[in-house]
């Protein structure tokens, strides 16, 4: 009974992770750090004060504050803190039975008035697979189910609530979608059944927003002129964020693959002026010039194979590339489930084999994707003054033998691999940890025989 | 031996016929020099400077070095492997659409549909074989899906790529029938109990596998019985039974028995079937193997293991690890790797990039190659055509621009039987 106890006391419960305390200063030194911001420093020195990045450069410039924690990170590199553009972790949380699908609202096709944020679960293992594999803020959505699917919610990976997951000042983005998934309502003799409706749903729910803007902005002009008797106009909540979207606080993510459907979002947008993520993304190469005339940007998902629906068969691993070349941005997201969060970076490798460039590559997974969601005065580089989230390698970014060794959030470490029960949110195997066998030519042999560009 | 024996036998010749006709149609001499062949074979160079020399289709000689004689047309590689082999997939009876339309390799209308062969859902013209192909893939073994208790058998076919003709089923085939394919775990319950039919749990599930089980074995003793007999009362034959031949033949030991199983418990009950019929049982999928090592051991099962990349997601593959196939390595479970069936997006796993996967994580290097290459062909029984790179082998290679596990490494080319059905542009 007591060792019972004990080990209810030492094991960790809910979400808290990071033992450090956020107000301390932490230095790493010896790491290749790509600050993303500028080009890559050999052995360089990483200084997060406060949560924030303090100073960076390299050893021998960049002076290590006396009492601060050190950490001796020779050999490895670092990276900013990743930025997945598109997840459902925590509002589909693990396993994925019905008791924990809160991703869709399959009542209706528009539902621009409910909050992803209403649904997530902190302690959903998704989290913690996500810090396994060095995402450190997340953009947390709805599905793609209904025409407008909600509001979501940008996050960093810490904490017991929601709440303490949230980023001051971001107000997150509308979720749309259209193409196949929101068709799904013409099984039931139900609008929309066709892409055009879809289209009509979208372009009158911007509209009857229009209107809604006018009344308040008529309201609160005439009350700015002094008016006793103005009539304030009933709230809509479905409405309010369509005017965010209108007024360009509040940017669209839209769920998008086939080139005509991309076009379709691209005229709603030249319609109506708002601001728009291409998500997925899948036939965006055929669109490359559209896209980077209007400065649109497209978070894509890499996966595997083409297929699994109609709209996806003309995936191609040169997409990315394409787009790349046409000038359009882009980042890589996890659609997690659809991908594992644990191999984001994988994503981005496989897009350079594709023909991306490295540099861009990397971008795409930090500040591109911190730019697709107002973030990037906050995250996506090393730079002086933004949060200290970075992710320690053991490698370079891209090698299939690199590891994700750390995950830092704000000078807190929230993944150790070198922990065991963190490393088994990184294998998989976290529900059966104590019964887990150990494997003789774990880690050690492995990468460090990798290092030297083997790994065999 | 028998009558009903006599169709498979007569597609295997006819198979033969066409595969010499193709190899005649490729007659031409290629030599594969790569600065790091890795052949598979005992012997052979393993990440040396090696050169394969290919003549109608077959290799006739692997050697060290960098020199190929005369008369052979060259092709450079930074390295060069056997043609992967996928141990288990649905790529060609599952099409890329995944809509109906395209969709075959679930006979969801009953429970038990041995009599069923992938080899007859087999789409040659199904783009993901091309796809497969171009990540070097070169043979794969085609199982029904994962929904029925009795599945149906799996059939072995060579893929197609891009460069490739249109070729038929017949002329791809390597084994018209190589398993019987059973399916525990959550699939069948859910496919059948939302119908309110049966299984709608995971015992109903075991008894009718164990009934397809026992009826084979009362029907294969029937006709024991009667080819003993001096079979003058015609009238006493029993009637061919084509559910109950294909899982015969599974029980002797002819064709492979697959069981698809996730859940431990699950892999427990395929175990525990294959002790009451005396299977050799190849546990597919295979989640929670590594929590059983010492019990699949002394079974004598052997693993087909992956997808790698699983998604931890179901309540049965929430114990998913990316160690899965060097822990039943390390514990002296014969593995292979295989993709599997997807039922969404991605439609297809890249068996290149899952033997990727459980190369880091343990299984290293050399040991997830031949997870893909020989010890696949042997646990398939084909190693005798391919798998390694050896004389008198088909000639089906891969070729790469830099180590093949590594992500931004591509295949640069891909041979079957001597013709390349992949170069990259």
């Amino acid at each position: 009974m007591f060792a019972l106890l004990l080990i209810f006391l030492v094991t960790p419960t809910g979400n808290v992770r990071g033992a450090e305390p956020a107000n301390g200063v932490v230095v790493f030194r010896g790491a290749k750090i790509y600050p993303v911001s500028g080009p890559a420093i050999e052995r360089g020195v990483l200084v997060v004060r406060n949560g924030k990045v303090a100073a960076v450069g390299a050893e021998g410039q960049v002076s290590v504050p006396d009492g601060a924690r050190v950490e001796d990170v020779s050999g490895k590199v670092i990276i900013p803190g990743i930025v997945d553009t598109h997840s459902h972790i925590g509002i589909g949380s693990r396993p994925a039975v019905p008791a924990n699908e809160d991703i869709n609202e399959g009542t209706g096709p528009l539902q621009p008035g409910l909050r992803a944020m209403d649904a997530i679960y902190p302690e959903d293992v998704g989290i913690r697979m996500a810090l396994a594999g060095g995402i450190t803020t997340a953009n947390i959505m709805p599905g793609s189910g209904n025409v407008m699917g909600g509001q979501t919610v940008y996050v960093k990976l810490r904490g017991k609530t929601i709440e303490d997951m949230l980023i001051p000042g971001a107000i997150g983005g509308l979720k749309m979608a259209n193409g196949e998934n929101p068709k799904h309502y013409g099984s039931r003799g139900q609008a929309p059944m066709t892409r055009m409706e879809e289209a009509a749903l979208a372009r009158k729910e911007f509209v009857k927003a229009q209107e809604y803007k006018r009344k308040w902005d008529d309201y609160n002009k005439q009350v700015a002129a002094g008016s006793k008797d103005a009539k304030m106009p009933d709230r809509d909540l479905d409405l309010e964020p369509v005017v965010e979207v209108l007024e360009g606080k509040r940017i669209v993510q839209h769920h998008t693959h086939r080139a005509d459907d991309i076009m379709t979002v691209l005229r709603l947008a030249d319609e109506f002026k708002f601001r728009v993520v291409i998500h997925h993304g899948t036939e965006a190469y055929k669109v490359a010039d559209e896209l980077a005339k209007r400065h649109i940007p497209v978070s894509l998902i890499i996966i595997d194979s083409p297929g699994g629906k109609l709209e996806a068969v003309n995936f191609d691993l040169r997409g990315a590339a394409i787009l790349e070349k046409a000038g359009v941005k882009i980042a890589f997201h996890t659609d997690d489930f659809i991908n594992s969060s644990r191999f984001l970076i994988r994503e981005a490798a496989l897009a350079i084999r594709g023909g991306v460039s490295e540099e861009t590559a990397l971008r795409a997974l930090t500040i591109n994707g911190a730019e697709m969601l107002d973030l990037e005065k906050r995250v996506g580089t090393l730079e002086t003054g933004k949060d200290g989230d970075l992710v320690v390698l053991s490698g370079e970014p891209f090698s299939v033998y690199t590891n994700v060794l750390e995950t830092w959030i704000e000078g807190e470490k929230m993944f150790d691999r070198s922990r065991p029960e963190d490393l088994r949110y990184a294998t998989g195997g976290f529900q059966v940890a104590g019964r887990y066998p150990a494997l003789k030519t774990g880690d050690g042999g492995m990468h460090a025989s990798a290092a030297q560009g083997g790994g065999r | 031996m028998r009558s009903r024996g006599m169709n498979w036998r007569k597609i295997s010749l006819w198979v033969c016929a066409v595969l010499i006709l193709c190899a005649a149609a490729s007659a031409q001499k290629t030599a594969i020099i790569a600065d790091e062949l890795y052949s598979m074979a005992g012997g052979g160079p393993s990440g040396q400077p090696g050169v394969v020399l290919i003549e109608n289709g077959k290799i006739v000689d692997v050697r060290p070095g960098h020199e190929a004689p005369a008369g052979y047309e060259v092709m450079h590689a930074a390295y060069a492997t056997p043609g992967l082999i996928d141990a288990k997939t649905t790529t060609g009876i599952s099409g890329e659409y995944n809509i109906p339309a395209d969709q075959d390799q679930d006979e969801v209308t009953d429970p038990n549909t041995a009599e069923v062969r992938a080899f007859d859902s087999f789409n040659s013209a199904e783009r993901l074989l091309e796809f497969v192909n171009t990540y070097g893939v070169t043979t794969i073994q085609v199982a029904p899906g994962i929904v029925n208790p009795v599945a149906g058998q799996a059939a072995i076919f060579k893929t197609r790529g891009p460069e490739s003709p249109l070729m038929t089923a017949e002329e791809l085939a390597v084994k018209p029938v190589s398993a019987i394919v059973f399916n525990l775990g959550e699939s069948p319950k859910r496919a059948y109990g939302e119908k309110q039919k049966a299984p709608e749990t995971r015992m109903m599930t075991a008894e009718i596998i164990r009934k397809a089980l026992l009826d084979a074995q009362v029907y294969e003793k029937k006709w024991e019985d009667w080819n003993k007999s001096d079979k003058k009362d015609a009238s006493k034959q029993p009637a061919h039974d084509l559910k109950l031949e294909a899982v015969a033949a599974g029980l002797r030991g002819e064709i492979l028995v697959i069981f698809n199983a996730y859940r431990e418990d699950d892999i427990d009950t395929a175990l525990r079937l294959s002790r009451e019929f005396h299977l050799k049982p190849i546990i597919s999928s295979a989640t929670e193997a590594y929590l059983m090592r010492d019990t699949l051991k002394a079974a004598g099962a052997a693993a087909f293991v992956g997808p790698t990349l699983e998604r931890i997601d179901s309540l049965e593959t929430m114990n998913a690890t990316v160690e899965n196939a060097a822990l039943l390595s390390e514990g002296g479970i014969p593995v292979a790797l295989m993709t599997g069936f997807e039922g969404y997006v991605p439609k297809n796993r890249v068996l290149l990039f899952e033997a990727a996967v459980a190369a880091v994580n343990g299984l290293g290097f050399e040991k997830a190659l031949r997870a893909c290459t020989i010890d696949s062909a042997r646990l398939l029984g084909i190693d005798g055509r391919v798998g390694s790179l050896e004389k008198g082998k088909d000639a089906d290679v891969v070729l790469y621009d830099g180590d093949p596990f590594e992500y931004t490494s591509h295949v640069t080319a891909v041979l079957v039987d001597g013709r390349v059905t992949y170069r990259q542009k």
